[in-house]
C-alpha cells in the first residue's frame, strides 16, 4: 500500500483549483484573487458567478466519474471497462436530444433532470434485459450493444429535425461551458454516494480475488456487484446530467491511480477521486486557455488527453 | 447582494450616459428595459453586427468565431476594430464580462442556457436570428434601434433599405422561380422557402419551388429531388472547386433540369454572405448580385 | 440446427423473391414524379430515351437500388466475418470502431480546408476506418489465440468514443460543414450514380467471392483457436486476410453511402437464427437478407417525410433497435 502519493495529489488538486481561478480568457494575479469575491470587485462576476462554481463543478464531476470508473472495472474485472460501458451516458444522451428536438421551445433547465432520468432508465433497460445473475462481462457487453443503439436513435433525431443540431451536440461533447450555483446545487445530493463508494472499498478487495474466493470470504458477490454498478450507474447519471458526456474520464483516471497507489480500494477510491478532479480541472483549463476567447469543450479535452494515455496503456498490456 | 451590484453598476452607466431615458420592448424573453442609452454593447451573432453597424453604432465586443472576416466586409468598413469574445456558439463569458458592457445582444437559440449568466453581466436582449425570416430580421434591426436609443435613425435607415430593395427588385425579372442553394465536396442543401435566403428573395418577387416552400432548415438534397424542384432560375454557392454539382453536370439527368435547359444556372464564390450573415446590408450585397446575375 | 438442402435451398429462393420485389418496388415509390410499375419494367427491358419516367429510373433509381443492395450485401458479409474471425457475437464494423473512424476522416477532410482537393471525402472516410480498425485489432491483441473477447469489444468502443469527440470537435468548430458532415454520418444513397457503381462494383465482387472462399476456415476457427490450429489452419494467414477483405467490403461501403450501422451487426444473427452455423450456408443468406433489409431501408428513407428524405442509416436503426432487443433477450448475443 502507497499513500505517500495521497498528500501530492491534494495538493495538485488545490493548486490547480487555484490556476483555474486565476486563468481564463483574462488572466487575475494571485493577489488579487481575494479581493475579486467582494461583490464591488471588477472581477466579481468573472471569478464568483463564473470561475468558482465552475472550477467546484469540474472537480466534483471529475472525482465522481473517476470513482464510477473505479467501482465498474472493480466489478467488471476488466481493465478496459469504464461507465460508458453501462450505456449510461448514451441514454442520457438520447433523452437530452429528444427534450431539446421535440420540445424546441421548452425551458432549458429542465435539461439535467431529463437526462438523469435517462440515465437511469438506459440502467434500468440494461438489468431487466441481462436480469440478476448474469456474468459481469455479459452486462458489459449488452451495456455497450444498447449504447451504440441509443447513439443511432440521437443520431436519427438530430439529422430529422435540424433545427437543434447545434445545441444538442454541444451537450452531447461534454462542457462545462455556462455552468453557475444552479448547476452545482442540482450536484450536490449526489455527493451522499461518495461514502456509500468508501464502504464498498473492503468487499470489493475480495471479489477481485475472484467470485468463489470473495464467497468463500463471506462476501455476497452478487449483491456486492449490484450495489456497486448501482452506485456508479447513479454517479455517472448525475455528472452526465450536468454536463453532458464526458467521455475516458472513467477509464482513465482508474489506470492512473492504480498505477501511483496500487491496487487496494481503501486507499484507491480516495486517490481515484483525487486524479480524477486533477484531470478535468486540467481539461476545462486547456479548454478555456488553448485559444481564448474561444471555448472548447472540456469533453474533447480529456478524450484528447485521455486517449493516447489509454492507447499506451493497452499496448503496453499485451 | 447582486441586485445591489447591478443598481450600482447601472446608476454609474447612467452617469456615463448622461441621458436620461427609458425603453421597453418586447423580445423573445418577455419585456426588456433600459433605462439608459447603451455606450457598449456585444454582440453575440453576426446579424446583430449588421443592425447596429447601419446606424453607426461599433459593438466593443462581437462573436466571431474568432475570425474578423467572418463580418461581412460592408458591415466591417462600418464598425470600428471590435474584441472577440469566442464562438457564437460558446462565446467566453469572462471576456464579455472583462469589456464590462451594458447591453449583450443575444439569440434566443443559441444562448437561452446562458440567459442568467448574461443578464449577470449586463441587462440582455434575446432575439432570434438562426432560423429566422428576412422581415423577422428586419423587426430585430428596428427593435435594436430603438434599445440602442437610435429609433429615428434606423427607421430611416429601414425606409432607405426599403427603397434600396424596391430598386433592385425593379431590375429583376419578376415572378419566376429562383432557388439557392450551397455545394460541397458530396453534398447540397437548398435554402428553402421560410429561411432567410427564401423569404429574402420570395420580397423580392421571386417564387419558391413548392416543395420546399414550408421548410425553414435548410434540406440536404439529391439530383433527383432537385429534378423534382426544378426551379427556373438556379444559384449556386460554392465552398469549394469542384464539388457535387461538378459531377453532377456529367449525369443526363441534369441536362433535364429546366434552369440548365435555358442557361439559368448562376455560380457564386462567396456562399457565406448568403449563407451566414444575415441582416441589413447582407440583404443589400445580395440583392446587388442577383442583380449583376439576373438583370435582362 | 442444420437445415436440410432442400428447405435451404426453398428459404434461399423466397429470398431471392422477396429481393426482387422490393428491389422493382424501389424502383418506382415514391417520387415526386408520376412514374409508374410500367415505367420501371419498360426501363429494364427497353428503355425509351425520351422518357422523363425512364430517365429517372435509368439514372438515378436504378444505380441507387443496385448501391443500396449490393452494400446491405458487403456490410452483412463483413459482420459475419468480422464475427467468425473474433469469435464475439457482438463484433461489427460500427461496434469496432470502422464507422467512426471513417466519419472522424471524412470530417477532418471537409472541414479542414487545406485539404480540400488532395483527399476526396470517400478516400478520406476509407483510410479513416482502416486505421481505426486496425488500431482496435492491434490494440486488442485480437491476433494472439485464445484471448479474451470482451476486450476487443471495449477497445472498439474506446477508439469509438475517441474518434466521435474528435468529430464532433471538428463540426462545431466548422458549423457551416455541420451538416454535411451529419448527414454522412447517417448514411445515405440519394448521391448515387452509375459512376459510383462503376467504381464500386468490382471492388465488392471481389470481397464478396473473397468471402464465401473464407468459409470453410471459419466453420474450422467455431471450434477454438486452438483447435483450428490443429486442424491446419494457420490462424494469422485467416485473420489477416479476413481482415483485408473486411477492409475492402466496408471501405468501399462507406465510400459511397456513409456510415450506415447495424447491418453488420444484426445480420449474421438472423441468417444464424434461419440456417444453423455453417459459414458455407448462412454467409448468401446473410447476404441475401442484408441486401433486401438495406433496399427497403432506402425506399422507406423517401417515404417516410415525403417528397424530403431522411438518411437510410437512420431508418436501419429504427427497424434494427426492436431486433436488437429481442437477440439481447433471447441471449443469443
Amino acid at each position: 500500500m502507497n499513500t505517500k502519493a495521497l498528500p501530492i495529489l491534494v495538493l495538485c488538486v488545490l493548486s490547480l483549483f487555484v490556476v483555474n481561478l486565476m486563468f481564463g480568457a483574462v488572466s487575475i494575479p494571485i493577489a488579487e484573487l481575494l479581493d475579486g469575491f467582494q461583490p464591488d470587485s471588477a472581477n466579481y462576476f468573472t471569478l464568483h458567478e463564473y470561475r468558482l462554481p465552475r472550477a467546484i463543478i469540474a472537480m466534483l464531476v471529475g472525482a465522481m466519474m473517476a470513482l464510477a470508473g473505479t467501482l465498474v472495472q472493480g466489478v467488471i474485472r476488466n481493465p478496459l471497462a469504464s461507465p460508458d460501458v453501462l450505456g449510461v451516458s448514451h441514454g442520457a444522451g438520447l433523452a437530452a436530444v429528444v427534450y431539446m428536438t421535440v420540445f424546441p421551445d421548452a425551458d432549458i433547465g429542465w435539461l439535467p433532470g431529463i437526462a438523469l432520468l435517462g440515465g437511469l432508465s438506459a440502467a434500468l433497460i440494461l438489468w431487466w434485459l441481462c436480469g440478476q445473475h448474469s456474468s459481469a462481462i455479459k452486462l458489459a457487453i449488452t451495456g455497450v450493444a444498447l449504447g451504440a443503439l441509443y447513439a443511432s436513435c440521437v443520431d436519427f433525431l438530430m439529422l430529422v429535425k435540424p433545427l437543434e443540431i447545434n445545441n444538442a451536440l454541444l451537450w452531447l461533447t461534454g462542457s462545462l461551458w455556462g455552468r453557475g450555483w444552479q448547476q452545482l446545487t442540482t450536484l450536490l445530493p449526489w455527493l451522499v454516494l461518495i461514502p456509500l463508494a468508501f464502504w464498498l472499498a473492503k468487499p470489493l478487495n475480495l471479489i477481485v480475488l475472484g467470485d468463489e474466493s470473495a464467497v468463500s470470504l463471506g462476501v455476497n458477490a452478487h449483491s456486492l456487484r449490484l450495489i456497486s454498478l448501482a452506485t456508479a450507474v447513479g454517479l455517472t447519471a448525475s455528472c452526465v446530467a450536468i454536463c453532458g458526456p464526458i467521455g475516458f474520464l472513467g477509464l482513465v483516471a482508474p489506470h492512473l491511480t492504480r498505477k501511483l497507489v496500487g491496487g487496494r480500494h481503501q486507499v484507491l477510491l480516495p486517490s481515484t477521486m483525487l486524479v480524477g478532479a486533477t484531470l478535468l480541472l486540467l481539461a476545462d483549463l486547456a479548454a478555456r486557455t488553448i485559444d481564448p476567447p474561444i471555448e472548447l469543450s472540456a469533453g474533447i479535452m480529456t478524450a484528447i488527453i485521455g486517449a493516447p494515455y489509454f492507447l499506451w496503456l493497452l499496448f503496453r498490456t499485451k | 447582494m447582486l441586485t445591489m451590484w447591478l443598481k450600482r453598476s447601472f446608476l454609474l452607466l447612467g452617469l456615463i450616459a448622461n441621458t436620461t431615458m427609458a425603453v421597453t420592448v418586447k423580445d423573445m424573453k418577455g419585456d426588456f428595459t433600459l433605462e439608459y442609452v447603451p455606450q457598449r454593447i456585444v454582440a453575440l451573432e453576426y446579424s446583430f453586427v449588421d443592425a447596429l453597424a447601419i446606424v453607426d453604432i461599433s459593438p466593443i465586443g462581437i462573436a466571431d468565431d474568432k475570425d474578423k472576416t467572418r463580418i461581412l466586409s460592408a458591415v466591417r468598413q462600418r464598425i470600428a476594430p471590435w474584441t472577440s469574445v469566442g464562438t457564437r456558439s460558446q462565446p467566453s463569458l469572462e471576456m464579455i464580462a472583462s469589456l464590462k458592457p451594458d447591453l449583450i445582444i443575444a439569440d434566443i437559440g443559441r444562448h437561452a442556457a446562458v440567459y442568467s449568466d448574461l443578464q449577470k453581466i449586463a441587462p440582455t436582449l434575446m432575439l432570434k436570428s438562426r432560423h429566422d425570416t428576412y422581415d423577422g430580421h428586419l423587426k430585430a434591426a428596428s427593435l435594436i434601434g430603438q434599445v440602442v436609443g437610435h429609433d429615428a435613425q434606423m427607421q430611416a435607415r429601414l425606409a432607405q433599405h426599403k427603397v434600396t430593395m424596391a430598386k433592385i427588385s425593379h431590375q429583376l425579372p419578376q415572378g419566376i422561380e429562383v432557388q439557392f442553394g450551397i455545394a460541397l465536396d458530396d453534398y447540397m442543401a437548398l435554402h428553402p422557402g421560410q429561411s432567410y435566403v427564401g423569404t429574402l428573395l420570395q420580397s423580392l418577387g421571386f417564387k419558391t419551388p413548392t416543395i420546399v416552400a414550408q421548410e425553414s432548415s435548410s434540406v440536404h438534397t439529391g439530383l433527383e429531388q432537385l429534378l423534382a424542384n426544378n426551379p427556373e432560375y438556379l444559384i449556386i454557392g460554392h465552398y469549394q472547386q469542384p464539388d457535387i454539382s461538378t459531377k453532377w453536370q456529367q449525369e443526363p439527368l441534369w441536362q433535364l433540369l429546366q434552369a440548365v435547359r435555358n442557361k439559368h444556372v448562376y455560380h457564386i464564390d462567396n456562399p457565406s454572405i448568403w449563407s451566414r450573415s444575415r441582416g441589413v446590408l447582407a440583404a443589400e450585397a445580395i440583392g446587388q448580385t442577383l442583380v449583376s446575375l439576373l438583370k435582362p | 440446427m442444420k437445415l436440410p438442402l432442400p428447405t435451404y435451398l426453398a428459404y434461399s429462393l423466397m429470398l431471392v423473391l422477396l429481393l426482387v420485389v422490393t428491389f422493382l418496388t424501389s424502383l418506382f415509390t415514391w417520387s415526386s414524379f408520376p412514374i409508374t410499375f410500367n415505367d420501371a419494367v419498360s426501363t429494364l427491358i427497353h428503355f425509351d430515351e425520351q422518357s422523363i419516367a425512364q430517365h429517372i429510373i435509368y439514372d438515378i433509381r436504378l444505380p441507387r437500388a443496385l448501391l443500396a443492395a449490393t452494400v446491405g450485401a458487403c456490410l452483412a458479409a463483413a459482420g459475419v466475418i468480422m464475427q467468425g474471425l473474433t469469435q464475439n457475437p457482438l463484433a461489427s464494423p460500427s461496434v469496432l470502431g470502422i464507422n467512426a473512424g471513417a466519419a472522424l476522416g471524412m470530417a477532418t477532410v471537409s472541414t479542414i480546408s487545406p485539404w480540400f482537393g488532395l483527399l476526396g471525402t470517400s478516400m478520406a472516410a476509407m483510410i479513416g476506418g482502416g486505421i481505426a480498425w486496425c488500431l482496435v485489432m492491434v490494440l486488442s491483441s485480437a491476433w494472439r489465440v485464445g484471448d479474451d473477447n470482451g476486450r476487443l469489444v471495449l477497445a472498439g468502443v474506446a477508439i469509438s468514443a475517441l474518434c466521435a469527440a474528435l468529430t464532433k470537435a471538428l463540426v462545431i468548430m466548422e458549423e457551416d460543414q455541420a451538416s454535411a458532415v451529419l448527414s454522412w454520418l447517417a448514411g445515405s444513397f440519394a448521391n448515387s450514380s452509375w459512376q459510383r457503381w462503376s467504381m464500386f462494383w468490382p471492388i465488392a465482387m471481389f470481397g464478396l467471392i473473397g468471402c464465401q472462399l473464407l468459409t470453410p476456415r471459419l466453420n474450422l476457427l467455431q471450434l477454438g483457436d486452438d483447435n483450428a490450429q490443429n486442424l491446419g489452419v494457420s490462424l494469422l494467414w485467416v485473420k489477416l486476410g479476413g481482415s483485408v477483405l473486411v477492409l475492402f467490403l466496408v471501405g468501399s461501403s462507406i465510400s459511397v453511402s456513409g456510415s450506415i450501422g447495424f447491418v453488420g451487426l444484426l445480420i449474421p444473427h438472423m441468417a444464424r437464427l434461419i440456417c444453423g452455423r455453417d459459414h458455407r450456408y448462412f454467409l448468401p443468406m446473410a447476404m441475401l437478407l442484408g441486401a433486401i433489409l438495406v433496399v427497403i431501408a432506402d425506399t422507406l428513407s423517401r417515404a417516410i417525410v415525403f417528397p424530403l428524405e431522411t438518411p437510410a442509416g437512420a431508418i436501419l436503426a429504427l427497424i434494427g433497435a426492436p431486433f436488437f432487443i429481442y437477440l439481447v433477450k433471447k441471449r443469443t448475443v
